[in-house]
């Protein structure tokens, strides 16, 4: 259908995110000839931020799949194009994999002699294993993100409705399954793994649940950017406006919960193998990003967001999501940072970011959002197959 | 709301199933109105209530003998402190939950499936909580007592309870949600008590129909503040369903005993606690439409909802299994490992595996539509994830303390028949409620269901 490419806006966007990219790239490779250690553990963040919006933009297609409604058939096409970004992404999981021993201790054999707890573990960790995990991973978002993409294509094209529309929702069930399981052994994997001591049960929560808020955050923004342009503004309402907002506050309060659940269970047994993990990141700096986290990544979002006027409006929802943006990336980095900065126990490195975390941060956001335009702009940024969206559409023509 | 009308018609359609067609107002009200006020009480519902009430005389003869004898005549010992007591206690918390959740959640989430099954379904609540605090209450020992352990009350002796245990939020959890399930239903109930104060044919029943309900004249003032109130409650409720079972959970989280001790049990027993509500819901819903004729309001699209988020609700918790055996191993704790190897290896074993097969294996059978759809296997898979759901929790409670830090102080634990009888006669308490329950209340919300009539059938517009 014509008229429902994305917004010539995109364009300065692109050019945007190219720029930031290529920049961020060339700091990241005077970095690696400096200290290339530090630019392992600093990619490895930046990675691991936008990676987690592609994935929580797949699993809240998957979820949509299941549950229907006009709000996600708005954002269907912005979610499909950040699903799509995702086997790109296991490109930028390389330097990872090529930096093994400078970020994980498990992978480097002297730690591994003189620590019997790393050494038992190394049936699991172990680098042949590992990626040959990760390979699996990115090879089921790859399978699931493209049958996502190629059904709905076919539902633009008018191919049996009945049936493409059952299909998807049997993708919705069969794929958060696999998803839950995905994300919960690659955040073992990525995260928890650099400091093969500590370990939590609630830890692949934690990760989903982050992951599907910094998505609707960056889908807000989106959609506050693009919302009043054609062709969005022909579909999109208060309603589904305010529907986002109800989902990025549920978000928020889940990962409070998780994250508050978590910690009062770890304070409380207050065991040896567990507390550390708190004592590091509430010292030496690292109290004060805890505190912000407390304040920022729920009590304000939270407070703000109970509104009904504000979850309503375009431009005051997508301050409240580029907020929570922000603050997911400083959860990321008190998540892992600690234990990136050195190893565990007394002693433990104080809060130093290095100028490396942004610049990595900078290289793989741009890249990450060229190629979520590139995606985007492949197609139309409606689902006119859909009935919803047809009626829609219809009603405003007429 | 204009906007929402295509998918909502096109749902309409799509499975015209919520209530069957030919209904007026006029037909619904007569229907269920009738089953209160029906003068004949058919002869099932007395065996019915006659075995329950049997049961519920087990329970008084139970806790009798447990007050006159003590808390030794269970089967409680050292290390195990903890046993059916405890088991049942988080078993009929969380059959409570699925009520709450419908009545309150999925209206705020605009399910309108939920309007033939949210009465009987906080109904199911009310009483599960009522079995479930007896459990705690009696484990004390002395639960005349109770209340000067439990509150926190400034007396002469300067005690506190330990605000810093989970068991006294507990007490603070459960009274809350006990209180507001009760206003969220008494709230619910008051437009339906009206209209049964109007059709009552005898006085009596006009009198005591008529003070329940409180006054209601249905002037489009009450209507609005009806509205109003009912809302806030539904908001109230919501957080109660999550910080429940969260509660609960932390009363084993929140040590250091391994196979309690995991971060991820909060979210896991709140999951547990929807699994077996909902189990419970389809338990009750399937012969009570049978018996009374009610497929026109409770629906196959009713019973097939319920039966997916039995099916999402199970495979959360087999995510939690999950994570708990692979993190025993991935801890490289030596008593984790031993707690995990126990479970599945130890005396308890064929314990482990039941719950396997009852909570993680059999409810996958409901990813086929086929059977999903089967009233009967329905029912079975019902049954067959409650069983599932108090084998979970005799897995995490007595067989976690049975074997202590210590071998020199290993033990075992099996119920007495004062456990069983207690266990069955909070059955016979809860099921003699429900009996009485359907017999004099309207079980499904008379007005609500008016709502969701078809336009043309007398139904409002829907906007």
């Amino acid at each position: 259908m014509k008229g429902l490419q994305a917004p010539a806006a995109l364009d300065g966007l692109q050019k945007g995110a190219l720029g930031a990219g290529v920049a961020g790239l060339l700091l990241c490779a005077l970095g690696f000839f400096t200290n290339a250690e530090q630019l392992y553990r600093s990619w490895l963040f930046g990675f691991l931020f936008w990676t987690g919006i592609a994935i929580g933009c797949l699993s809240i297609t998957l979820i949509h799949n299941l549950t229907g409604g006009l709000w996600g058939l708005v954002i269907r096409r912005l979610l499909e194009a950040g699903a799509r970004t995702l086997p790109w992404m296991a490109v930028l999981f390389l330097p990872v994999a090529f930096g093994l021993p400078h970020i994980y201790p498990w992978a480097r054999a002297d730690v591994v002699a003189a620590d019997a707890l790393v050494r038992m573990k190394t049936a699991y960790l172990n680098a042949p294993f590992f990626l040959a995990r990760a390979v699996f991973y990115f090879g089921v978002w790859f399978l699931l993100s493209h049958m996502q993409s190629r059904w709905s294509d076919e539902l633009d094209r008018g191919v049996n409705y009945l049936k493409t529309s059952r299909r998807l929702r049997g993708l919705g069930g069969a794929g958060l399954l696999l998803m839950g399981l995905t994300i919960t052994f690659s955040a073992v994997d990525w995260a928890m793994s650099i400091n093969p001591h500590w370990f939590s049960t609630v830890y692949g929560v934690l990760f989903m649940v982050g992951q599907a808020l910094s998505a609707m955050a960056f889908i807000i923004v989106c959609v506050a950017r693009f919302g009043g342009e054609d062709p969005l503004s022909r579909v999109l309402r208060k309603e589904q406006v305010h529907d986002l907002g109800k989902l990025m506050l549920a978000f928020v309060m889940l990962w409070a919960y998780i994250s508050f659940t978590q910690f009062l269970i770890i304070w409380a047994g207050n065991l040896p193998e567990e507390i550390p993990f708190y004592i590091q990141r509430l010292q030496g700096g690292w109290q004060y990003l805890a505190l912000g986290l407390v304040l920022f990544h729920f009590a304000l979002p939270f407070a703000v967001l109970l509104s009904r006027d504000l979850k309503r409006n375009a431009r005051t929802l997508a301050m409240v999501a580029a907020l929570v943006l922000a603050i997911r990336v400083v959860d990321l980095y008190w998540l892992i940072a600690p234990d990136l900065a050195g190893h565990h126990g007394a002693g433990a490195p104080g809060l130093h970011p290095h100028w490396m975390d942004l610049a990595a941060l900078l290289a793989v956001g741009g890249v990450w959002l060229t190629l979520f335009v590139r995606e985007l702009r492949g197609r139309p940024l409606l689902p006119v197959g859909e009935p919803e969206i047809k009626e829609l559409l219809e009603a405003r023509a007429s | 709301m204009a906007e929402h009308a295509p998918s909502a018609k096109r749902i309409q359609s799509e499975t015209d199933a919520l209530i069957a067609p030919g209904h007026t107002l006029a037909s619904i009200t007569e229907k269920i109105a009738s089953l209160a006020l029906k003068r004949r009480t058919p002869l099932g519902w007395f065996v019915g209530f006659g075995i329950s009430f049997l049961l519920l005389q087990a329970l008084l003869y139970t806790l009798a003998v447990l007050l006159f004898k003590g808390v030794g005549v269970w089967g409680i010992n050292v290390p195990v402190g903890w046993g059916f007591d405890i088991i049942n206690l988080v078993w009929w918390i969380g059959i409570g939950h699925a009520g709450t959740l419908i009545s309150a959640i999925l209206l705020l989430l605009r399910q309108d499936w939920r309007t033939s099954i949210n009465r009987f379904a906080e109904a199911m609540t009310l009483f599960a909580v009522a079995c479930a605090v007896i459990f705690p209450v009696f484990h004390t020992g002395r639960p005349w007592l109770a209340a000067y352990w439990l509150f926190p009350y400034p007396n002469t002796m300067g005690l506190w309870p330990n605000f810093r245990s989970p068991l006294i939020w507990d007490v603070f959890a459960i009274s809350t949600y006990g209180t507001v399930s009760a206003l969220f239903w008494y709230v619910g109930l008051i437009p339906d008590m009206a209209t049964l104060r109007d059709r009552a044919k005898s006085k009596a029943w006009k009198i005591v129909y008529g003070m329940a309900a409180m006054g209601w004249r249905g002037s489009a003032r009450h209507w609005h503040n009806y509205e109003s109130a009912y809302l806030l409650l539904a908001g109230l409720a919501t957080p109660l369903v999550i910080s429940v079972h969260t509660v609960v959970s932390l009363d084993f989280a929140a040590g250091v005993i391994p196979g309690w001790h995991a971060t991820i049990f909060p979210p896991y027993f709140v999951a547990g606690a929807i699994y077996a509500g909902f189990a419970m819901v389809l338990t009750l819903s399937i012969p009570l439409r049978k018996a009374y004729g009610l497929e026109d309001f409770i629906t196959m699209k009713h019973l097939e909802n319920m039966a997916k988020v039995m099916l999402a609700t199970g495979l959360i918790v087999a995510y939690g299994y999950t994570m708990e055996a692979f993190m025993a191993w991935y801890s490289g704790n030596p008593y984790e490992k031993f707690m995990m190897a126990n479970r599945m290896g130890g005396p308890y074993a064929v314990f482990y595996w039941l719950l396997i097969l009852c909570n993680v294996l059999a409810p996958n059978l409901l990813w086929i539509k086929n059977l999903r759809t089967n009233t009967t296997f329905l029912f079975l898979i019902s049954l067959v994830v409650g069983v599932g759901m108090w084998l979970e929790r005799f897995v995490i409670i007595p067989v976690s303390l049975h074997r202590d830090f210590l071998p020199s102080s290993w033990g075992s634990y099996a119920g007495t028949r004062y456990d069983w009888s207690a266990f069955l006669g909070t059955i016979g308490l809860f099921l003699t409620l429900f009996f009485l329950f359907i017999r004099f209340m309207p079980v499904i919300s008379i007005f609500e269901m008016r709502t969701i009539l078809p336009e043309g059938e007398g139904g409002e517009p829907k906007s």
